[in-house]
């Protein structure tokens, strides 16, 4: 890049140029980087305080009568036995639920489907591919309304539940873990003494391992949904990328599709694998929307999720330092999962091609896939 | 699903808490961050200007909206000072947001529930001695109550509410029941449920809350807390009485929850049949009347439980902000929203109860057959009004909504402790 | 590859793959059909024919009171001033800046990609509470201001600009600076115009990324003039317009604002689905 200057052997005007450079390189990036200063620097700076402090939600945070509490605010969310701990405690319960399952159904959904119309001579392969991203495209908003009409307990999903002599959940509105209920299923309603009478953060061993409630599935399922499709073009850019040579070899050697697919494919796949997961364990940890428009964390505050509980506790509940609380944990928690993300990536950095020209998949379809989360 | 629940109990005008001054609670404000323009607290002077008002409201649908709209504007041309009424989409968080901001709607509705944390932070002017002498005695005193924090009268109320049986007189009919059957007890309700439930319609169907079952508590002679709030009385029998009462009418499938026949709330479950009785409050008026204007249905008292009769009371007050610029033309302006006139009005647009005794008589006058709720002022209890109540009775009715595979008692025992934590 | 024969295992193995695709794309596809149908059935047929795809009436009281008597055309309406605005802003915001990055030279580059880097790390859902607080304090609160502006801030639309300046050739910058043209005009005369495909990314995301956006719109604003689609539906979905479940309007609602993004997934959807191969095969 350098060559432009450089070539330009003359050494005054090389310099004219320079400075030039620099401030139009000044001008060119401030207006970014006052927004993100504006917009992501000064705001956490601000939660970090609100935390620490008192502030009741009527005026500045930083006026003269807003005092310093230490990790008062944190206390009571991490001990105490208050109800703000059994709320901190139940919503991360149910978001780590969210993540075990939304992350491994999703991945392998994403898969399957990128693996099915990656074939050449697929006809219509346009027409699956869209209708499998498609989801992805619409608003969180405009989906949880029809979740929510599908999921009703005289709904669409439960007709079809009883066509197959299933008689349905009453989804939005059961907290019950379903977990518990197959156990429930199976004559066992209570747990061992051990799991009920102990507990991490007002919530008992027994009630952690209940499962995601009937309606966090719901919301597990809403996930799968939305954001299978963008993964499967990730995958699919991944898997057009991969060389015919090895398949053909094994294709000679007999190998069946399914060892070709183990054997060769999937080792392929491993960095986009890994980006895949990643970026799944990251966009589950801000459930929000989803949460704000179907059930406001119930049933019996089995959707409460920590961005939902911090939003709900700050201006519903004039808690304001114990939501700025919840949100740096969040904060901590999502920051944990995109330094795994980040040293997962740095190796693929080393492919120069990729580095100059990022996947554009990543392009169309990710930050849709985050916003939808 | 919970947040149509909740904005339910919204519409009619309340649940949950109120004030009621709990030493010690209010200690933290009126320090420094009052500016001089009235501040918290000190209620002596009111500010002035030539501000326009704005108005939010967290309306129950378009005839709530537009009789409060209605009457504003008419105190406009009056008075001369310019008012917007705002219908807020989520009343809770815009008043937070607008406190936070300092730019806060002057007049608001306000729950008994939000009163004790904004009153707390100073965000509110406490104008209640101020008003007119014969206005400010002519509230019911149970209302007064609830809108006194810390020794001050902060807000006058809007309206009142309470809970009522209300029937289904078609299906009332075809179960072979007469006037005659209306339940007295415990025991004719189970009765009476019982012979209501036949094939797609269940006797009794409420929404699964303690601001509908509490009525049960009070007829036991219980309720979360004692009447002034300062004990918390959650796990006593009388509550545990009542709720394995309705724990007993749904395990013989005489009684369900609205979430469970996929009704947002009782209302609804009866306006479509799916209930033949329900447990509402005034407020359902104006529901049946613009969704289900061919259910035939008639109000009347609950039953006696135990300890005689009982029920829930609800109300909310027109709350005025500290930081509003021009808090003498608001304070004139509630006076005008609070009078006989505009109440009754307000009563004809969308079914509230006048917040005033003096209203009483035209009101019954006007509604003969919805008697049975302003009746019941004389008798019901209040909700629990303590600072940071609401998520401790949301934590609740999350509970309750599980009652029929659920131990009352551990129900109840989870809430004392939660309550007691507020007591401190 | 070598020529495939078609043997009757061969056939039977197709006609599976067919049939297992048509199945998920009727699990995919289904659901927006039962939309459609149901914004125009009315709420008891909604209520009784959940699945049914044939409205019985077919009723447009749904659409109808949308459009006379409810705030819908101006959350529409809000939604287009909001979208168009934030487009404009990252469109400019983000190539400025990416041509910078990528190009220019000047001290303080590794800082600034760091920052964007570690910005990039920070999770929207977290910044909701704190960025109220500052929207308040720089009195933007409440306004079209704060409710746009926030969203131009957009690190990732950076470094796909970025990348894509790094992968063009400079030749034909270089022809432009030997004519003597400063930095802003080349920018402005010669870059921008062939970064196109890049924007038409940029546009594609950020049109997707605002008009979808709920959480900020929901701490940046109260008053109801300034409500956009998301937060009116949003409000819509609790049932605030009267009583009742009204799903064919809530269904109605949410199909409409659902039809600009599928518009646009349409017209670029070679594009979207496209970009992978193209980017592959480089």
């Amino acid at each position: 890049m350098t060559t432009v200057a450089t070539r330009r052997t003359d050494g005054v005007r090389r310099g004219s140029i320079r400075k030039g450079e620099t401030a139009s390189s000044w001008l060119f990036t401030a207006p970014v980087l006052v927004l993100l200063g504006l917009f992501l620097v000064i705001p956490i700076l601000m939660a970090l305080w609100v935390s620490f402090s008192d502030w009741g939600g009527r005026g500045s945070p930083f006026s003269a009568g807003v005092n310093f509490v230490g990790l008062k605010n944190y206390e009571a969310i991490t001990s105490g036995g208050g109800l703000a701990e059994q709320n901190f405690g139940q919503s991360l319960r149910n978001n780590l639920w969210y993540v075990v399952l939304v992350v491994p159904i999703q991945t392998v959904v994403a898969l399957v489907l990128a693996s099915l119309v990656n074939n050449q001579r697929l006809k219509g392969r346009g027409f699956f591919r869209t209708a499998f991203y498609f989801p992805s495209v619409t608003s969180s908003v405009a989906i949880t309304v029809l979740w929510l009409f599908l999921f009703n307990t005289t709904g669409a999903i439960n007709k079809v539940l009883s066509w197959l002599g299933v008689h349905g959940p009453n989804w939005f509105n059961d907290p019950q873990g379903v977990l518990h209920a197959i156990l429930g299923a199976f004559g066992v309603t209570s747990g061992p003494g051990a799991l009920v009478s102990h507990g991490f953060l007002g919530v008992s061993w027994w009630d952690w391992l209940a499962g995601p409630s009937w309606a966090m599935s719901a919301l597990i399922l809403l996930a799968v949904f939305t954001t299978s499709g963008t993964f499967m073009l990730l995958f699919l850019a991944a898997l057009q990328n991969l060389s015919g040579d090895l398949q053909e070899a094994a294709m000679v050697d007999g190998a069946t599709s399914w060892e070709r697919f183990t054997r060769i494919t999937l080792p392929q796949l491993r960095p986009t694998l890994f980006t895949v997961i990643t970026l799944g364990l990251i966009g589950c940890w801000q459930v929000f929307d989803q949460v704000y428009v179907a059930t406001d964390g119930g049933p019996d505050g089995t959707t409460l999720t920590p961005a939902f509980l911090s939003y709900q506790a700050s201006l519903i509940n004039q808690d304001w330092g114990q939501g700025a609380a919840i949100a740096f944990i969040l904060f901590v928690i999502i920051i944990v999962f995109t330094l795994i993300q980040r040293w997962v990536l740095r190796e693929r950095a080393v492919s120069k091609r990729r580095r100059l020209n990022p996947p554009p998949v990543k392009v169309a379809g990710l930050p849709a896939g985050e916003a939808e989360r | 699903m919970s947040r149509s629940l909740t904005r339910t109990v919204l519409m009619g005008a309340v649940a949950a808490s109120a004030a009621l001054a709990l030493a010690g609670c209010g200690s933290g404000f009126g320090s420094s961050n009052d500016t001089g323009n009235g501040g918290s607290g000190s209620t002596s002077k009111l500010t002035s200007s030539n501000d326009p008002l704005t108005v939010l409201i967290g309306s129950s649908g378009d005839a709530e909206t537009n009789a409060v709209k209605s009457a504003v504007a008419s105190w406009s041309s009056s008075s001369g000072t310019k008012a917007t009424v705002i219908p807020a989409n989520n009343l809770d968080q815009q008043l937070a947001q607008g406190f936070a901001a300092k730019k806060p709607a002057d007049v608001f509705y306000l729950s008994t529930g939000s009163l004790p944390g904004y009153a707390a932070n100073g965000s509110l002017l406490a104008y209640g001695d101020q008003l007119p002498s014969d206005l400010k005695n002519d509230f019911y005193p149970s209302l007064v109550k609830n809108f006194t924090y810390d020794g001050k009268f902060y807000c006058a109320p809007k309206d009142v509410s309470t809970l009522q049986l209300i029937i289904n007189t078609d299906k009332w009919k075809a179960a072979g029941l007469t006037d005659a059957d209306y339940p007295k007890t415990w025991d004719d309700l189970a009765t009476v449920a019982k012979k209501l439930t036949s094939g797609g319609t269940t006797g009794l169907v409420v929404s699964g809350q303690y601001e509908r079952l509490g009525a049960f508590m009070v007829q036991a002679g219980g309720n979360l807390t004692n009447a002034d709030n300062t004990k918390v009385t959650a796990d006593s029998a009388a509550n545990v009485k009542a709720l394995s009462y309705a724990q007993s009418l749904l395990k013989a499938g005489s009684m369900k929850f609205a979430a469970d026949v996929g009704a947002g709330w009782g209302g609804e479950a009866f306006g479509k049949g799916l209930g033949a009785m329900t447990i509402e409050g005034n407020w359902i008026s104006g529901s049946m009347q613009s969704d289900y204007p061919n259910v035939h249905y008639k109000v009347v008292p609950l039953p006696e439980g135990p300890k005689g009769k009982g029920t829930l009371q609800f109300t909310n007050c027109w709350g005025i902000a500290a930081d509003s610029p021009n808090q003498k033309a608001a304070l004139k302006l509630v006076e005008q929203l609070t009078s006989k006139e505009d109440q009754l009005q307000f009563s004809k647009a969308f079914g509230v109860m006048p917040s005033i005794q003096s209203a009483a008589s035209d009101w019954k006058q006007e509604f003969p057959e919805y008697t049975p709720f302003l009746d019941a002022t004389d008798y019901a209890e209040g909700v629990p009004t303590l600072k940071n109540v609401a998520p401790v009775i949301t934590d609740l009715d999350g509970k309750i909504a599980q009652l029929k595979t659920t131990d009352p008692k551990t129900i109840l025992d989870s809430a004392q402790s939660n309550l007691q934590a507020l007591l401190k | 590859m070598k020529p495939h024969r078609w043997t009757t295992g061969r056939v039977a193995a197709q006609s599976l793959l067919y049939a297992v695709l048509t199945v998920l794309a009727v699990v995919y596809i289904l659901p927006f059909l039962i939309q459609i149908a149901t914004a125009f059935k009315t709420d008891p047929d909604a209520a009784s024919n959940p699945i049914s795809l044939v409205p019985n009436p077919f009723s447009l009281a749904a659409i109808d009171k949308l459009f006379t008597n409810s705030d819908f055309p101006l959350w529409f309406m809000n939604s287009v001033i909001i979208t168009v605005f934030v487009t404009l802003g990252r469109v400019l915001f983000d190539s400025l800046a990416g041509y910078a990055l990528a190009r220019l030279h000047f001290r303080g580059r590794n800082v600034i990609f760091a920052g964007l880097v570690a910005v990039m790390a920070v999770p929207n859902v977290v910044l909701l509470i704190p960025k109220f607080l500052v929207l308040n304090t720089l009195s933007i609160y409440d306004s079209y201001v704060g409710m746009i502006v926030p969203l131009m801030a957009d690190a990732a639309g950076v470094f796909i600009m970025k990348g894509f300046f790094e992968s063009i050739p400079v030749a034909v910058e270089e022809a432009a600076r030997i004519d003597g043209a400063g930095t802003l005009r080349l920018f402005w005369s010669v870059v921008l115009p062939m970064a196109q495909p890049a924007l038409i990314t940029i546009i594609i995301l950020s049109f997707q990324g605002s008009w979808n956006e709920l959480a900020h719109f929901i701490v940046a604003a109260q008053n109801p003039a300034l409500t956009p689609l998301t937060k009116g539906v949003a409000t819509l979905a609790s049932g605030s317009l009267g009583s009742g479940t009204q799903y064919p309007l809530k269904l109605a609602a949410a199909l409409i604002m659902t039809l600009p993004v599928a518009a646009m997934f349409f017209v670029f959807q070679r594009r979207i689905m496209n970009q992978s191969e193209g980017a592959v095969k480089e």
